[in-house]
């Protein structure tokens, strides 16, 4: 992002932390608000700190997340963000369809949610979900970083799939914004600066730290691929993708371009 | 691991592809005890070790060891040369049974079994039918009759064998569609089904789930083990599909944690007593006498005494 133009490859909104990526074609931002309806719903642990109505920002550990639940990405899952009815299919079978708006679509959601989470019988999730919030994993460091947009470069990642040997889905990195025609890397030294993401001004923020909800194949619900140890391998460092700030309004579309 | 030195007493063909073998002690002896589930690996004539499940529900005193060879002529030879290398008074190097698939207990069961892999299904089946039970459902999937080994023992009210050969792959949906916590599935068979299966029970609670490939070589498998608490003593059974960090928050044991991927060391914990069997990239060698990284590595013993790590530097 600081020498040369790449563009978008790829836009993905996730309505459900945890649950399936769905691609969008264009997307319209603004200061201060995030990805639009990106993580507006969490399934939080029963018996952590999330109530209705917490209005901080709680680490990812205090919700039912791929980092500790990799089963949830064996669902394949669809939220219509104009109705928040849920959608999930299992080998293409639909399982489940809870409107999300009401208290019997969430209870039905929740309690179809204890055998995948291997609760005990009784137990369910509680549907996260608090107007002008978002839980993304920044959420944790403050009301700032919950609206970061994340990003990852496909070139850097096709460098972490030639050191190490193997195939890295994208998908794993569950970013918002997918670039290509970047160098490899260069979204990291691009912290700190102004960059044109598809004619919508952004500030790369932080680097992304990793965790292991990236080592769980995408649609399989199991942990395949040591991604985590394999980039501290080969680089020493942790990170894949970057956070940005939106800093003008504007519509980011598939196709457009990214330069400095 | 201790081997045994057994003579074949018996051997013929159940299909045209798939011999049955009996091992006994050449001196009459009994042999270690078995369960449903068990396999020994026996070192074929030609030189190849071969895990091969045990066919019959064994027990405590088994007279004999009964397997079934499916010939796979694309393989790596082990299954070629016990066909063509055995015989009735071979014998063979075979270890003592080990158990990586054990029938556990439940209300119900579906069993799912693809081609020679009915192998350990069938001595589960005949153990839990031969106890008189109901609720024991089969599905057994296979090309043709003349290559389904044990064809006629599989024809009652709870049996489903199913040819492929002209009329396409069962649609196992209407058996999955479901997910029941009362029914436990077993299913033994080549990859495409087990994969298929577990995609299908994508919404099942995973305890239930019981997945067995054959030819899958030597996997290092996680075993169970049981962690002791120390500030409160509790006991935490982790079972082998579960890391120790996700056993304990399971039982409301909060430890701090963030990659979750043995990098970070963040949940690291202290032990207090029993053999660790480290899988992190992060602690030194010393740090290892006595603490571990919860989130990836497991106990060596059947027991872990662990407790919050606490910094010395800090204390």
């Amino acid at each position: 992002m600081v020498e040369g133009r790449g563009r978008v490859d790829a836009l993905f909104v996730y309505p459900v932390k945890g649950l399936s990526a769905q691609p969008l074609d264009r997307v319209a931002l603004r200061p201060g608000t995030g990805f639009p309806n990106d993580r507006r719903f969490a399934f939080a642990r029963p018996d952590g700190r999330y109530r209705p109505g917490t209005r901080v920002g709680l680490p990812k550990q205090e919700f039912f997340a791929l980092v500790s639940d990799p089963r949830l990405a064996g669902l394949d899952t669809h939220v219509d963000t104009g109705t928040d009815v849920l959608t999930v299919r299992v080998a293409g079978h639909d399982v489940l369809k809870a409107d999300l708006g009401t208290e019997e679509g969430r209870d039905e959601a929740m309690r179809f949610l204890t055998p995948v989470l291997d609760l005990p019988a009784g137990v369910t999730p509680v549907l996260a979900r608090e107007p002008g919030r978002r839980f993304t994993d920044a959420a944790a460091a403050g009301d700032g970083p919950m609206n970061w947009v994340s990003v990852v470069s496909l070139a850097s990642i096709r460098d972490l799939e030639a050191r190490t040997g193997t195939v890295v889905d994208p998908l794993r990195f569950r970013a918002n914004v997918v670039v290509d025609g970047l160098p490899a890397w260069s979204e990291m030294d691009a912290v700190g600066r102004e960059l044109d993401l598809g004619g919508v001004r952004v500030r790369a923020v932080h680097r992304t730290r990793r965790c292991a909800a990236t080592e769980v194949g995408p649609g399989t619900g199991r942990r395949d691929l040591a991604v985590v140890s394999m980039i501290h391998r080969t680089y020493g460092h942790q990170f894949m993708g970057i956070y940005v700030e939106v800093l003008t309004a504007g519509t980011l579309a598939k196709g457009s371009a990214v330069g400095v | 691991m201790s081997e045994l030195r057994l003579r074949v007493s018996a051997a013929g063909e159940l299909t045209p592809t798939v011999r049955r073998f009996v091992l006994r002690d050449p001196a009459g002896s009994r042999l270690p005890a078995y369960e449903p589930g068990a396999h020994v690996v026996v070192s074929t004539p030609a030189g190849h070790r071969r895990a091969y499940s045990l066919v019959e529900p064994g027990g405590a005193q088994p007279r004999e060891y009964v397997l079934c060879v499916r010939r796979d002529t694309d393989g790596r030879g082990g299954s070629v040369s016990m066909h063509d290398d055995v015989a009735v008074g071979t014998t063979l190097v075979v270890s003592a049974p080990a158990n990586r698939f054990p029938l556990a207990p439940s209300p119900r069961y579906l069993f799912i079994a693809g081609g020679i892999g009915i192998t350990p299904i069938r001595a589960m089946v005949r153990r839990l039918r031969a106890a008189g039970r109901a609720g024991v459902r089969l599905l057994y999937l296979t090309r043709s009759a003349a290559e389904t080994p044990f064809l006629e023992e599989f024809a009652g009210p709870e049996d489903t064998v199913h040819h492929s050969g002209g009329r396409g792959r069962l649609d196992l949906w209407p058996y999955l569609g479901v997910p029941d916590d009362d029914v436990r599935i077993y299913c033994c068979g080549p990859p495409a089904l087990v994969r298929a299966v577990r995609t299908l029970t994508a919404h099942w609670r995973l305890s239930r789930i019981h997945l067995e490939e054959f030819a899958a070589g030597h996997r290092q498998l996680s075993s169970p083990f049981t962690a002791v608490w120390a500030p409160d003593g509790r006991r935490v059974g982790v079972p082998a599909h579960l890391s120790l960090l996700a056993a304990l928050r399971g039982e409301g044991v909060r430890v701090g944690s963030s990659c979750e991927a043995g990098v970070c060391g963040t949940c690291r914990v202290a032990v207090l007593d029993g053999e660790v069997e480290h899988a992190d990239s992060v602690l030194t060698e010393s740090e290892r006498v006595a603490s571990m990284v919860a989130c990836v590595s497991r106990a060596r013993s059947t027991e872990l005494v662990v407790g919050p790590y606490q910094d010395e530097e800090l204390a």
